[in-house]
């Protein structure tokens, strides 16, 4: 049995379809990356997962228990943690209260390990809290009942970096004791340092679900190189290559494009020119989108 | 069961000692003014003078006693109109304000069924209606004793414990609203609004040929005037409206439990 499954999910608002027929599985113990640029339907697919709206056809399942079921929805909330994209609380409470109120309704064995690791200031009250405190104590909420499925709205916005890190070895070690993991993101570096799978949303539709390798190999290279001379106007004129902007300045010339095709065919290329400067980096998620999944949208 | 409610109600703690305070402070300020006011003025006369419909919807009966000019004073203006509309407002957030706010989707995850948010969201308000109507009894009945001009105990703790009915289908009406609404602001206007728009209704029909028209408004179940004045207990009245606030909690749930969470 797959922890999480959405068969055919649809959600539409009127003419406005959120999501369009959207279908996978997570199985148990798997991290799975939800990636897609912000308003490709993520948090909607992740609301209607958790019954918050109704789906406008299809159907999903956490730990298979059907969620658009009350009942049902409960037994699976049960062992389900969840942090929204953004999430409140109480603003007048101090996160202890927060914390209890949770503990009183879902349970806490490890309310304090999570609490030391993540350092929320609890005795501050809500409306005190940077970003990044509020996000500490939605992950806090999120993990404290001991939950099998956790669901992760953009989790790591509004940490810093450092606090990234820690989060995403947590996750991890989550993913060691068995915990199965969902989580929306539109950063491709956070998915590829933590997920198992990913699916790619774009416009309301799931246009991949890859190995996170496959979304690796895929992902392309941005490349910047200064060349000592002009370059012949065919130059990087090779399978894989688009956006290529050059510019000429003091006897050479600065060359940039994003490269998706067979590393070899960029390196035999390359090495035709004198070469000043070479710089790969990974390329940005938006370009990944742009040249894989599709269209000319705005991704 | 009832964590929801009872932290609701804690964190309502201050807000209903507030009133409280307030209320007892009107009570004891019309109490200080009754001696001076039954010295100096022909207070009979003074009501005989204005229009009937005006008498009813102020219950200004009696007005030249001490329990109907507290009748009127305080429990037909604090509790009647100000506190019934305080109630329809407060409860009118209750759910839209957690929407609204977003607080409602780390709620929703929570392993508790909607029907169970609604009531206990509901109940979180009871503590402090309960809390205001001891607090303000206890400084009437001590207020009129200071001033020589005892209300009667009975007739007193009667007037509270029928108003709490009646405080509890206003707040109702908040709550129907704040579950209907998706903003905050607009529930609370129109559980406001239509609050006011029962009482001015049950004012206006009252002694009409269309005085039925009334029986929607909640005010036509809690007199204030009659109690005090007249000894007369409408339980059935009372009856009325426990069950219309069941109906609107019940109708509550069964709405939130159907709508997308926005």
């Amino acid at each position: 049995m797959a922890a999480i499954e959405l068969r055919d999910l649809t959600k539409r608002y009127g003419d406005l379809v959120a999501v369009d027929g959207v279908s996978f599985e997570v199985e148990a113990g798997e991290v799975f990356g939800f990636l897609g640029p912000n308003g490709a339907g993520k948090t909607t697919t992740l609301r209607t997962l958790l019954g918050m709206q109704a789906p406008t056809s299809g159907g999903v399942s956490v730990l298979g228990y059907d969620t658009t079921v009350e009942d049902q929805r409960l037994d699976a909330l049960a062992d389900t943690g969840f942090l929204p994209s953004n999430p409140q609380f109480d603003e007048q409470a101090t996160g202890r209260e927060v914390l209890d109120l949770h503990e009183s309704l879902k349970g806490g064995s490890r309310r304090a390990d999570l609490v030391d690791r993540f350092e929320p200031p609890l005795d501050r009250p809500v409306r005190e809290y940077s970003t990044g405190n509020v996000q500490k104590l939605g992950v806090v909420q999120a993990f404290m009942h001991d939950p099998d499925v956790v669901i992760l709205d953009e989790p790591t916005s509004g940490l810093d970096p450092l606090l990234q890190d820690r989060f995403n070895e947590f996750v991890r070690e989550e993913r060691a004791r068995g915990v199965t993991v969902l989580f929306s993101s539109h950063v491709l570096g956070e998915v590829r340092r933590i997920c198992d799978r990913v699916g790619v949303l774009r416009g309301g539709e799931l246009v991949a679900v890859e190995d996170v390798e496959t979304l690796l190999d895929r992902s392309g290279k941005f490349v910047r190189a200064r060349v000592v001379g002009d370059l012949p106007p065919d130059a990087f004129d090779i399978p894989g290559v688009s956006e290529v902007t050059r510019r000429s300045t003091d006897g050479a010339t600065r060359v940039s494009f994003t490269f998706t095709g067979d590393v070899d065919a960029l390196v035999d290329e390359l090495d035709r020119y004198p070469l000043e400067e070479l710089d790969v980096e990974e390329a940005p998620l938006e370009e990944v989108f742009l040249d894989f999944y599709g269209g000319d949208e705005d991704a | 069961m009832l964590e929801l409610a009872a932290y609701g109600a804690r964190k309502r703690l201050k807000g209903a000692l507030a009133l409280s305070v307030g209320l007892s402070a009107f009570s004891a300020m019309y109490a200080a003014f009754f001696p001076s006011l039954t010295g100096n003025l022909d207070l009979g006369s003074y009501v005989e003078a204005l229009p009937p419909a005006f008498v009813e919807a102020f219950g200004l009966r009696a007005f030249n006693t001490i329990e109907g000019f507290l009748a009127t004073e305080l429990y037909q203006f604090a509790w009647v109109i100000l506190l019934g509309l305080y109630l329809a407002y407060s409860a009118a957030s209750l759910i839209s304000g957690d929407v609204e706010s977003g607080r409602m989707d780390v709620l929703l995850s929570l392993p508790v069924s909607r029907a169970r948010l609604v009531a206990e969201q509901y109940l979180s308000l009871v503590p402090g209606i309960l809390l205001v109507n001891a607090v303000v009894a206890a400084v009437t009945w001590v207020a009129t004793r200071v001033i020589g001009y005892p209300v009667g105990t009975a007739d007193l703790a009667v007037v509270h414990l029928l108003s709490l009915p009646y405080l509890f289908a206003c707040a109702a009406v908040g709550l129907a609203f704040g579950v209907l609404a998706d903003r905050e602001s607009v529930a609370q206007r129109a559980a406001m609004a239509t609050v006011f728009g029962l009482f001015l209704l049950e004012s206006v029909v009252t002694n009409t040929d269309y005085a039925w028209a009334g029986a929607v408004a909640p005010m036509r179940y809690f007199d204030p005037t009659a109690i005090l004045v007249d000894g007369a207990y409408d339980l059935t009245g009372a009856a009325i409206l426990v069950g219309a606030t069941l109906v609107l909690v019940a109708a509550s749930q069964l709405h939130f439990r159907r709508k997308d969470v926005n």
